[in-house]
């Protein structure tokens, strides 16, 4: 097995609180992983360390090998998040925001003409199809659209990346269930959508235990902590009543 | 690729355009004799006089200067205030039978407000000649105007509910309006107190450029000698005035912005007044000026209607007005457009700090000192004019751009980088972006401020609606000042619609709150 992430050793947080502690996750190629625990357990602060955009006080996270602050941003772009907090830009249209997963890949000249247009139209839109959105909503103002639809706007900037591996923050909260197991299903079984190459490798946080069987790898968190760490198969409920 | 309207971050880059015609028409009509000047001008930024007789008389002219931007503050607070309230629709709600009198102040309020404070000079001047009082009511009649429209903007965007509830209740309509606008009126005050402070003391300065006294006629003298060494020495006191000053501003915000009691507030915000004026007064008055002495008019001969009617025709007005739409237009651009193109061009921590100084720099020199330096090795148009407003503004517009960048979410920056982008795509989308809207909202309100000072630059700099009123006023030509003044009012209100309707476009789509 391929390993792509791994994090060693990785301790984070204030004098006020422990945020993770003595954190030991190498995540493989291929592998679909819930990261789950309780709201405040420390999910987001491990993807942000995860991926990169936070430094832990302790410990040191590497991609396939090299230390992540010392990657290329080639390299960078092989690692997608979703956020939390979304972290759209409110001020351009769909297609813009969309475009910005693919900024990675492109100089900064295709960055001021994205700011003119809408480049690569058709990319964008079957982004937008992934996540049950109608192509015309390329053009929509992200300020204009209810919490649920800008969710899949960001699940849709991360399929633009096209990257090997993707971190979600909780990315079917504000989806109904219906869309939320199609999106799974998207990510865990498809390796394409139309001319999009879905990422082979997955974490994702989420509170909807229902749907954790989609996942061959569970990563329970408690205060910070790793508690549970194990094939999916071999989980039973009292573990998951102890993590809660 | 199919276009569609530009994003705001794009307009916040295109308006620095404005440096093509401009450096084109510099270059033009450069010649080499000033350049030795302009080098020892900026040579002598690192050496300034530490002269015994030049500190002291530096320091008599900030005295002057603070001394009198203070008095002229609190007095345009207190005006302003009271009209203010006045003409706010809100205040006449509660009397709908007298609305049409708000309405009458608010309206009326444009006019002096359209002047700048240098054209109320150089007019009072004529009137009351050289006298402390000139630069006073010079900065009161247009910055009480300026507060007032603040003021009632701010309390004509509060809610009406509570106050008719209040009313409801029995309560008679001066308590209903003093409980519910008071605690929302102490805020608005302080913040917006605190930069017409700033302005004020800017003012000054420039009143001084044209003659009433203080830092600013140290600074055009020593400009005119070629003293560059004893010019800097000023500026940097002058700097280091407003640096101490911003950070004593920042932290009484703070202190009245924590959970202190409204009767404390308002009690600290009375003090505030009082001291100010007190210590204003008593400062010019040690300082020598005949503070209490009544004012003597000189009578003026107003033009009679022939003498109007010959005004229009011997005045190039048409040429004029499109020279200082033209001046207003490039130094806008110029303003809007360099801060963030710096930003993108140059992303991270250090350069950002070293924009700050830049824009620091640039905050400093008044505009008008900027024209002569640049006549020093180019001729006389609408470039230099443009040039150096531009040059003023941008740093204002520079500040406040890296001021709301400091205290901006980084969420997005963080995002955009994580997944591989430049450090300079990652700021125009993470850092840029978010702001651009407001950022043009503010550039809104400077450009409608940038072509109320194109008088001040036209005096200077021989263009403009500026050039000819200096050059009337010189020869007592009454009826082609009469003339010029309302024309430049009339543009200025015209500018002011449109600047306002601009301004409330782009803050109708923002996100995010802008430090002004």
């Amino acid at each position: 097995m391929t390993k792509l992430l791994e994090l060693k050793n990785i301790s984070h947080g204030s004098k006020e609180s422990i945020r993770l502690k003595d954190i030991n996750l190498t995540i493989n190629q291929g592998e679909k992983i819930a990261l789950i625990g309780k709201s405040g357990s420390g999910k987001s602060t491990l993807i942000s360390i995860a991926n990169g955009s936070l430094i832990p006080n302790e410990g040191d996270v590497t991609w396939k090998g090299s230390h992540i602050k010392n990657i290329s941003n080639i390299e960078s772009s092989k690692i997608g998040t979703i956020w939390q907090d979304l972290s759209l830009i409110e001020e351009l249209n769909v297609a813009q925001n969309i475009n910005c997963g693919a900024l990675g890949k492109h100089n900064f000249i295709w960055a001021l003409k994205n700011l003119l247009g809408v480049l690569d139209k058709g990319l964008c839109q079957d982004c937008l199809a992934a996540v049950s959105l109608p192509k015309k909503t390329i053009y929509s103002y992200i300020n204009k659209l209810s919490g649920g639809q800008k969710k899949r706007i960001a699940i849709a900037r991360l399929l633009r990346q096209e990257p090997e591996i993707l971190l979600g923050d909780e990315p079917f909260s504000n989806l109904d269930p219906l869309l939320s197991k199609n999106i799974l299903n998207l990510f865990i079984n498809q390796k394409n959508y139309l001319r999009i190459k879905i990422p082979e490798t997955i974490l994702i946080s989420l509170h909807q235990i229902n749907l954790i069987n989609n996942f061959n790898r569970v990563i329970g968190l408690k205060d910070g902590e790793i508690v549970i760490d194990r094939e999916t198969l071999n989980i039973n409920q009292s573990e998951f009543d102890c993590l809660y | 690729m199919k276009l569609i309207k530009p994003v705001s971050t794009l307009l916040t880059l295109i308006p620095s355009i404005a440096y093509i015609p401009i450096l084109i028409e510099i270059i033009k009509g450069f010649h080499i004799g000033g350049l030795n000047i302009i080098f020892l001008f900026i040579k002598s930024a690192i050496k300034p006089s530490f002269n015994q007789e030049v500190v002291k008389s530096a320091w008599e002219g900030l005295q002057v200067t603070i001394a009198t931007a203070l008095t002229s503050w609190v007095i345009s607070m207190l005006i302003g205030i009271l009209l203010g309230v006045l003409s706010a629709d809100l205040f006449w709600k509660s009397i709908p039978k007298f609305s049409y009198l708000g309405k009458f102040i608010k309206y009326s309020l444009a006019i002096p407000r359209s002047i700048h404070e240098v054209i109320w000079g150089l007019l009072f001047i004529q009137i009351l000649g050289l006298n402390i009082w000139v630069a006073i009511i010079s900065i009161v009649i247009p910055y009480s105007a300026l507060t007032a429209r603040v003021i009632s903007e701010q309390l004509d965007s509060f809610d009406i509910q509570p106050l008719i509830a209040l009313k409801k209740t029995g309560s008679n309509v001066i308590s209903s309006f003093i409980t519910i606008l008071l605690p929302k009126l102490i805020p608005i005050v302080s913040t917006y107190g605190s930069y017409r402070f700033e302005c004020a003391i800017r003012g000054v300065t420039l009143l001084g450029i044209f003659g009433l006294g203080g830092i600013g006629t140290e600074l055009y003298l020593t400009l005119k000698s070629f003293e560059f060494n004893e010019m800097w020495t000023c500026l940097w006191m002058l700097w280091l005035v407003m640096i101490l000053l911003e950070k004593f501003i920042r932290y009484l915000r703070s202190y009245l912005s924590e959970n202190i009691s409204l009767k404390n507030s308002f009690l600290i915000s009375i003090s505030i007044f009082s001291l100010s004026l007190s210590l204003g007064i008593s400062w010019l008055y040690n300082l020598n000026f005949e503070i209490f002495t009544p004012l003597s008019f000189s009578y003026l001969n107003l033009p009679s209607f022939v003498e109007i009617r010959n005004g229009f025709s011997t005045l190039p007005l048409f040429k004029l007005i499109i020279t200082t739409i033209l001046i207003t237009f490039f130094a806008s651009g110029i303003a809007i457009g360099t801060p963030p193109i710096l930003l993108v061009l140059f992303p991270g921590k250090f350069p950002l700090k070293v924009q700050n100084f830049i824009w620091i720099f640039f905050r400093l020199i008044p505009p008008p000192l900027t024209t002569i330096l640049i006549l020093l090795f180019t001729n006389p148009n609408i470039s230099v004019a443009a040039l150096s407003l531009g040059i003023t503004h941008m740093g204002v517009m520079g500040r406040l751009l890296t001021d709301n960048i400091l205290n901006q979410e980084k969420n997005i920056y963080r995002a955009i980088k994580s997944n591989g982008s430049s450090r300079k795509s990652a700021t125009l989308y993470g850092i840029l972006a978010p702001q651009s809207n407001n950022y043009l909202a503010y550039g809104a309100y400077r450009s409608d401020v940038i072509l109320k000072e194109t008088a001040i630059i036209g005096a200077v700099g021989g263009v403009g609606l500026g050039w000819q009123l200096q050059e009337s006023l010189s020869s007592f030509d009454w009826a082609q000042v009469m003339i010029i003044t309302a024309t430049f009012s009339l543009l200025t209100i015209s500018g002011e619609f449109l600047f306002n309707t601009s301004q409330n476009y782009w803050l109708k789509n923002s996100t995010n709150n802008f430090i002004s």
